[in-house]
């Protein structure tokens, strides 16, 4: 019965010619009128009908091909849909981001194929889920169209074929591998192994910015040329000198995890920790101290040498400068209370600062409390020793073949003249630089690496935490992993995904499970928290040390410093890094010369207690150019700025600028390069020295500042104490109501905190029931980092608008830092106050646009609607926080308008910005937001687009939303997850439960609401800031 | 209404060099009807060759973004805002002339009223240019106007006071225009019956819509003139009210205050006749109507701007009183630091204002200084530089510096383009005004002829005695009697 076939017709039963003819054409379609036309086309006769057939045709198709021209755009539908893609929905892949020496682990969210945003990943114990501006940025690079795109000889492309046959043939030994800090065991196990191969080879690890000093001084105190880990969270007292470790040292991310823990203060028992800061430049780590003591940075071994003595008991000698001799006495008190619970660390290059250190160390009992030998940095392993000795073998002629990955000396060594000779007298040079950069550009052959979203990898920052790279992309060019070319190079036949593969699953254990467990979580963490360890250590140095210590100078001195973003340079290629301001000097895009207020009067008569003078140097764009001179007689011209908190007599000068577009159009004219000024001392590089002379040049230059001005407190305005609060922890204990008491009054003619919804406005009050979305931001913990401005600017599309449109105050970030200084000018309080939308309930500017194009949700925000606005921008007039932001020119290629980006007289676009429209680096732009064009304003949008995402996840599965309740959370927006602090918190403010409520309801003290007089009802609320000193400033105001 | 004048015999004439009717006629028409002079040919192509500037500025404006002009995150109105008001301010003399003048029954307001409500209509055409091309996506620029769409319906934001704008400028600006307008159908009808050419015959023809001069015609005219000078009186209040609401709705120090809508209309009021007095001596200079835009008017013209110019005084005094009255520190600061601080970045702007505009009018206390021309010419142009620089002080300096002190920007000053646009919108109110005094009669014949004889017995006809005297009662009769 199955098989019985019922036939409908005769022919179908018989099946007949006429049949089979009739069924082939049952469904033909007629496409084209002259398809059946015998004998050609242009042959046939033509019937009336066809004629106008014909016509019709061809009517229809002239119009069609001369009136609809529309540009071809690439859109192409999966054949096949891939495993594991869905489109519009991401997936995230645990990787790390390595680059140099810094490692973090993260999670990359793809988008149909496209790494598009970097997120923390929570499961390590190292970031815990925090990230920094550089990690978040990163995920640019891997569209940066600077990237070389295929292998080259001598500039030439070639297969890898051919580049891996020259040299085979060419490649002999004595062999010098030169990298940045290797750590990768798998990668360390290749290079040993290929250095096997050729007798009289070795690796040469250089670090452009040098951890020399405390790695010697810890080799010859502890006999471990390594730095131990740092539980900044076991230390009541901290002590940094010129260590800016919540910014660029060692390992940042960690530290501002460990650091805000106990900056973070439980309100009902207020304690924090106390951080002194002893610096010569002001810091993003300096400015979040409690306490900040200037030296000068000659000074710096006798500051050290002093407070050792304090601390054991006997006089601090050797130091004239009163305040200086009265904060490390003070300092040495509290290190003497506190035993077993202080850390000082130091960022000095000197060994005999750092031997100094380690006895001090020793003498407060860090060692086993603050300071962990059980698991030590393997991230900053550079000896420049060894590379000097390189540098000098290169130009003896000893080095046959030399192959470089990560290192980049040709720009960064002190003396990279001497560098570049040395590589020219080497036969066979070899770069994997990922990009042409100066070493490249000079090496023999260039592998391009792959950038780390594409590779494979795993990486041990610290002795037992490993984290795990896997690609997320197929590599977009001619690329190879340079552990790849290694193997091959050393006649292993396997790939390096095997190797790495086989070495893991063989290490880890539970077979192909195992290792995919491994690789899913992203990091390979020990099974038990191991206790912190002391080692012996070896006090015979330190008299010598001691003895060795630098005397002070007397003339102006220098401090090279890294900026947060840019690094030692790594950060010079990327557009959103270049364009992230300094923490500090708000700058973007330049380095340039910091300098004291005392020295800007002094030098160059401008008086920043003159307000009108104030007024002169903020406004003008035009910096002066001042020429620097070493005593070695190199010199740099740089535009100056005065930042107080800047010694007197010292300047500083970030690294890692003057590149060219040869590594990407964001380093176009970004500054210049400060590290022919560091100096080579004992076998170290110094990145400070006296003898400075500094000259006018009458020249100018522009300075690009989204701040510039400074003081918080004006003549006539007063304190405004309405914008940002804080106070001392001392007086927060004496009187812990102040903050509450001082709003109770503030808002007393409406009703006071409780009424003031209500009373503060003439209109009717609705209820707003279900999601209200809120954010706490706790300013203690606020270092200034800046990994929530770049994550916020990845997450939504936010323009790079190049300098010259910053320079015109034309910045679009969503989200700013703002810093503010107050109390003495020479030495302030520095707050940082990250600046969102506020997501107003009352907001002044929703009524003022005149066609509904900013509207308030049901749920709180203060939504933009792009296609509704017209662009009066009275809304970003009246906003009070100033945070609105207009597409003042087509940054994005999103208007319609053609050749708008050429324009000249006026607003000239930079290459930066023409450089993010092209079709490769528009790769990263997150398909959730809508690229704005010109003419329409755009703001913090509190990540709409992730908190749809989040309910629609509770929806599905049918339950309330969650945002933090027992750390479960739904939705975290961009800012909150980059921050390394946790010092955001946002959720559902109606939520009782949630992370935000629980943080407004713990610390109704500190809780204050940005202009809350003007009743503009914020969504966003900050807790104030304390600061863990007794010194109270009072703000002293000089009428200009 | 001549019926309700008053002969005194004491006054000065209204017109002088006792022109009989035709005569007003003749010399009121025939700039029309002759080809114009050298002088207004080099005007009218500068004021063309400007006008084409501002096109070529607003292109840009348009192709390239608001970026092509200073304006940043921190000042987002600037020049645009600051020349609208003022343009708008300016367009307040010829309504107030017209409207209020002619309720109150200020006869001498006829010599001037043609060219005030000109000058007021060209000033508002003007004042629009800015806040349509300061739009960032100016093609959508119609989403500001209610009218059922496919949008949802979408109707525009009816709390913003930009809207109220969009509506009070364009209620403003038809009703000036049908005013004016009606003013003119006699005046076009009197070209139209003297035209000798057939162009000129049709289209003054077709202008004059069939004017007859009938009673009927004149008794509609009349009503319908009285009817819209009742239309326009609450207008000339209520525009420069709702422009003042622009910053007085607002958060920000400087610009939310209560003394805005009184303080902008006397200022406006005092702009627009500065700018009247301006044109008008140039006018009666160039067209030779120095018998009907006497002396006489320019003092009038005089003291208003003095008055005006001494309660716009007193509103700056109040504002300073307010901000120290009051205690507020933000408009403390605003006030005492940001303007009165002559070393702040923009304090020389608000003393250009106080000097311009509080300080300088004083000399019109003086009759002489009154009726002096070039006095009256040079101050007017001060009058307009100072109420330019209280837009720009109560637009810039008030956001420059508002509430967060990191998003303080000192950075402003015009980009070329900018300037530009401002310099356009005096080539297109010139080129319109230079077509104006070339093709419409400048002054109001119907209305002016009804003052003709309103002057005592001591004045009329004093330099025709004789010749009157030896006339014969018929011929007398014939010549000015009608």
């Amino acid at each position: 019965m199955a098989n019985n076939k019922h036939w409908q017709s005769f022919g179908e039963r018989k099946q007949t010619k006429g049949f089979q003819d009739a069924n082939k054409n049952e469904f033909r379609e007629e496409l084209l009128p002259f398809e059946d036309v015998k004998g050609g086309f242009l042959n046939a006769p033509t019937p009336r009908r066809d004629f106008l057939k014909y016509l019709g045709f061809s009517t229809a198709a002239a119009a069609i091909a001369a009136g609809c021209e529309t540009p071809v755009r690439r859109v192409m539908p999966y054949v096949n849909k891939p495993e594991d893609i869905i489109p519009g929905v991401a997936n995230y892949y645990a990787t790390t981001y390595v680059e140099d020496g810094e490692v973090i682990s993260v999670l990359a969210k793809v988008r149909d194929g496209r790494p598009i945003k970097i997120e923390g990943n929570d499961l390590s114990p190292i970031t815990k889920g925090g990230t920094s501006a550089r990690a978040q940025a990163s995920v640019v690079e891997l569209y940066n169209t600077a990237r070389l795109r295929f292998p080259t000889i001598d500039t030439k492309e070639v297969t890898y074929e051919a580049i891996d046959k020259a040299i085979l043939s060419e490649l002999a030994g004595p062999v010098a591998i030169l990298t940045s800090s290797v750590t990768s065991p798998t990668t360390l196990e290749i290079i040993n192994s290929f250095i096997a191969k050729f007798p009289g080879s070795r690796h040469v690890t250089y670090d452009a910015y040098s951890y020399q000093g405390i790695l010697e001084a810890n080799s010859t105190t502890y006999g471990k040329r390594v730095i131990p880990s740092y539980k900044f969270e076991n230390a009541k007292i901290i002590v940094g000198i010129g260590a800016d470790f919540l910014g660029t040292w060692v390992s940042p991310v960690e530290f501002s995890y460990q650091y805000s823990k106990n900056r973070k203060i439980d309100e009902k028992n207020p304690v924090m920790s106390k951080h002194y800061q002893f610096e010569s430049i002001l810091t993003p780590t300096g400015a979040s101290a409690d306490e900040r003591i200037l030296h000068a940075p000659s000074e710096t071994g006798k500051v050290v040498a002093a407070l050792l003595s304090a601390v054991n008991g006997q006089s601090a000698s050797g130091i004239s400068d009163k305040k200086l001799l009265d904060g490390i006495n003070k300092v040495a008190k509290d290190l003497i209370a506190n035993k077993g619970q202080a850390l000082v660390v130091s960022g000095s290059n000197d060994v005999n600062v750092q031997i100094l250190v380690n006895a001090l160390n020793e003498a407060i009992g860090s060692y086993g409390k603050t300071i962990d030998w059980s698991s030590v940095y393997n991230t900053r392993q550079g000896n420049d020793a060894d590379f000097a000795q390189l540098v000098n073998d290169m130009n003896a002629g000893s080095v046959k073949s030399l192959l470089v990955f990560g290192a980049n000396p040709a720009y960064t060594w002190y003396d990279s003249k001497k560098f570049i000779d040395g590589l020219k007298k080497v036969p066979t040079t070899i770069s994997f630089a990922d990009k042409n950069d100066e070493t490249a550009q000079i090496c023999k052959y260039v592998l391009p690496n792959h950038h780390y979203l594409e590779s494979w990898g795993d990486a041990e920052p610290k002795t037992g935490y490993f984290s795990l790279l896997q690609p997320t992309i197929n590599p977009l060019f001619k690329t190879r992993q340079w552990q790849d070319s290694l193997l091959k190079w050393s006649g292993n036949a396997t790939t390096y995904e095997d190797y790495l593969i086989n070495y893991w699953t063989a290490k880890i254990g539970g077979g192909v499970t195992g290792w995919e467990k491994a690789l899913q979580s992203g990091v390979i963490n020990p099974a038990a928290e191991v206790a912190a360890v002391a080692v012996p250590f070896n006090g015979a140095a330190v008299q010598t040390a001691l003895s060795k210590i630098l005397s002070a100078s007397s003339n102006i001195e220098l401090v090279l410093y890294q900026k947060i973003a840019i690094g030692e340079g790594q950060g010079a290629s990327n557009p959103f890094l270049q364009e992230m301001p300094d923490p500090i000097s708000r700058a973007t895009w330049d380095n340039y010369i910091m300098i004291s207020p005392a020295l800007a009067k002094e030098m160059l008569g401008i008086d920043l207690t003159n307000e009108g003078q104030t007024d002169n140097y903020e406004v003008n764009v035009m910096k002066e150019v001042l020429k620097l001179t070493a005593p070695n007689g190199q010199s740099i011209e740089l535009p100056y700025l005065i930042i107080p908190g800047t010694h007197a007599k010292t300047v500083g000068i970030a690294v890692g600028y003057g590149r060219t577009d040869k590594i990407g159009k964001a380093a176009i004219g970004s500054g210049q390069n400060a590290y022919p000024l560091a100096t080579f001392v004992n076998n170290a590089l110094q990145f400070t020295q006296g003898g400075i002379k500094l000259e006018k040049t009458g020249k100018t230059y522009k300075v690009a500042q989204t701040q510039v001005h400074g003081t918080y407190s004006s003549v006539i305005g007063g304190k405004r104490e309405e914008v940002i609060k804080e106070l001392s922890l001392p007086a927060f204990v004496k009187d812990p109501k102040q903050i509450l008491e001082g709003r109770e009054e503030e808002l007393k003619d409406f009703g006071g905190i409780d009424h003031f919804v209500k009373q503060g406005t003439i209109y009717p009050y609705y209820d707003k029931p279900g999601v209200h979305w809120g954010m706490s931001i706790d300013m203690n913990a606020c270092n200034g980092c800046g990994a929530c401005v770049v994550a916020c600017n990845i997450e939504n599309n936010v323009p790079i608008v190049g300098k010259d449109e910053v320079a015109r105050f034309h910045d679009m970030h969503w989200l700013r830092i703002d810093r503010y200084y107050s109390g003495d000018l020479e030495n302030p309080n520095v707050t940082f106050m990250p600046m969102l939308c506020q997501h107003c309930d009352n907001a002044p500017c929703e009524n003022v646009c005149p066609v509904n194009a900013t509207q308030h949700s049901q749920e709180g925000l203060n939504q933009m609607i792009y296609n509704r606005c017209i662009g009066t921008r009275y809304c970003a007039n009246n906003c009070p926080y100033k945070v609105r932001r207009f597409n003042w020119a087509d940054y994005t290629g999103a208007d319609s308008f053609p050749n708008n980006q050429d324009q000249v007289a006026v607003g000239k676009l930079d290459a930066s910005v023409h450089d993010m429209n092209e079709e490769l680096s528009r790769m990263v732009l997150n398909p959730d937001v809508t690229v704005r064009s010109r003419g329409v304003m755009e703001k913090c949008s509190f990540c709409a687009q992730r908190l749809q995402d989040g309910k629609l996840k509770a929806k599905k599965e049918s339950r309330p939303l969650k945002s933090g309740e027992n750390d479960e959370w739904d939705v975290k927006v961009a800012c909150q997850q980059a921050c390394p602090s946790d010092c955001i918190t946002f959720g559902n403010s109606n939520d009782t439960k949630s992370a935000v409520s629980a943080s407004r309801h713990d610390n109704p003290l500190r809780l204050f609401h940005s202009l809350e007089q003007l009743h503009t009802l914020p969504n966003v609320n900050y807790l104030a800031k304390v600061r863990n000193t007794d010194i109270e400033v009072e703000e002293v105001y000089n009428a200009g | 209404m001549s019926s309700l004048k008053y002969e005194s015999q004491l006054r000065e004439p209204l017109v002088k060099g006792s022109k009989d009717y035709h005569q007003i006629t003749e010399d009121i028409v025939q700039p029309i009807e002759i080809k114009p002079g050298k002088l207004w040919y080099i005007g009218f192509y500068i004021a063309v060759t400007l006008l084409l500037f501002g096109v070529w500025s607003i292109y840009n404006d348009v192709v390239y973004g608001i970026g092509q002009w200073n304006l940043n995150k921190t000042v987002g109105w600037g020049w645009d805002i600051t020349n609208f008001v003022w343009w708008v301010g300016i367009g307040h003399a010829g309504t107030l002339i017209s409207a209020i003048l002619l309720l109150f029954r200020q006869g001498w307001r006829t010599g001037v009223n043609r060219a005030a409500e000109a000058m007021t209509i060209f000033a508002v055409m003007c004042a629009g240019q800015f806040p349509i091309w300061h739009m960032g996506r100016v093609w959508n620029a119609f989403f500001v106007l209610p009218y059922p769409n496919t949008r949802g319906s979408l109707w525009p934001n009816f709390d913003s006071p930009l809207l109220w704008d969009v509506f009070a400028i364009s209620t403003y600006f038809t009703v000036s225009v049908l005013f004016w307008y009606t003013g003119l159908l006699p005046d076009f009808a009197t070209i139209r019956d003297r035209a000798k050419t057939k162009l000129r015959k049709l289209l003054y023809g077709i202008a004059s819509f069939g004017w007859t001069g009938s009673t009927k015609h004149w008794q509609r005219h009349e009503a319908l003139s009285l009817v819209l000078a009742g239309l326009s009186t609450p207008l000339v209040l209520s525009v420069h009210t709702i422009v003042s609401f622009d910053f007085a709705t607002s958060v920000i120090p400087g610009w939310h205050t209560t003394i805005f809508p009184p303080y902008f209309v006397a200022g406006a009021v005092f702009s627009g006749f500065a700018m009247v007095n301006s044109l008008l001596i140039i006018v009666r200079k160039m067209m030779n109507l120095q018998d009907y835009v006497t002396i006489g008017h320019i003092e009038a013209m005089n003291k208003v701007i003095v008055l005006t110019g001494s309660i716009v005084g007193i509103a700056y005094l109040s504002e300073l009183f307010v901000a120290w009255y009051s205690d507020n520190r933000y408009e403390g600061y605003e006030f005492f630091y940001n303007r009165a601080n002559l070393y702040s970045s923009l304090g020389w702007s608000y003393w250009g204002m106080i000097a311009c505009n509080v300080l300088s009018p004083q000399i019109f206390w003086f009759r002489k200084m009154r009726r002096n021309l070039f006095v009256t010419f040079f101050m007017s142009i001060i009058v307009n530089i100072g109420m330019w620089f209280e837009r720009f002080v109560i637009i810039v300096a008030s956001i420059y510096r508002d509430y967060i002190p990191s998003a303080w920007s000192v950075y402003y000053h015009p980009t070329v383009w900018e300037i530009g646009f401002y310099c356009g919108t005096f080539g297109l109110f010139f080129t319109c005004f230079f077509l104006f005094s070339k093709y419409f009669p400048v002054i109001a014949i119907a209305e002016i002829k009804s003052i003709a004889k309103v002057s005592g017995d001591n004045f009329k006809w004093s330099d025709k005695t004789t010749e009157i005297e030896q006339l014969e009662p018929e011929a007398f009769a014939h010549e000015y009697a009608h």
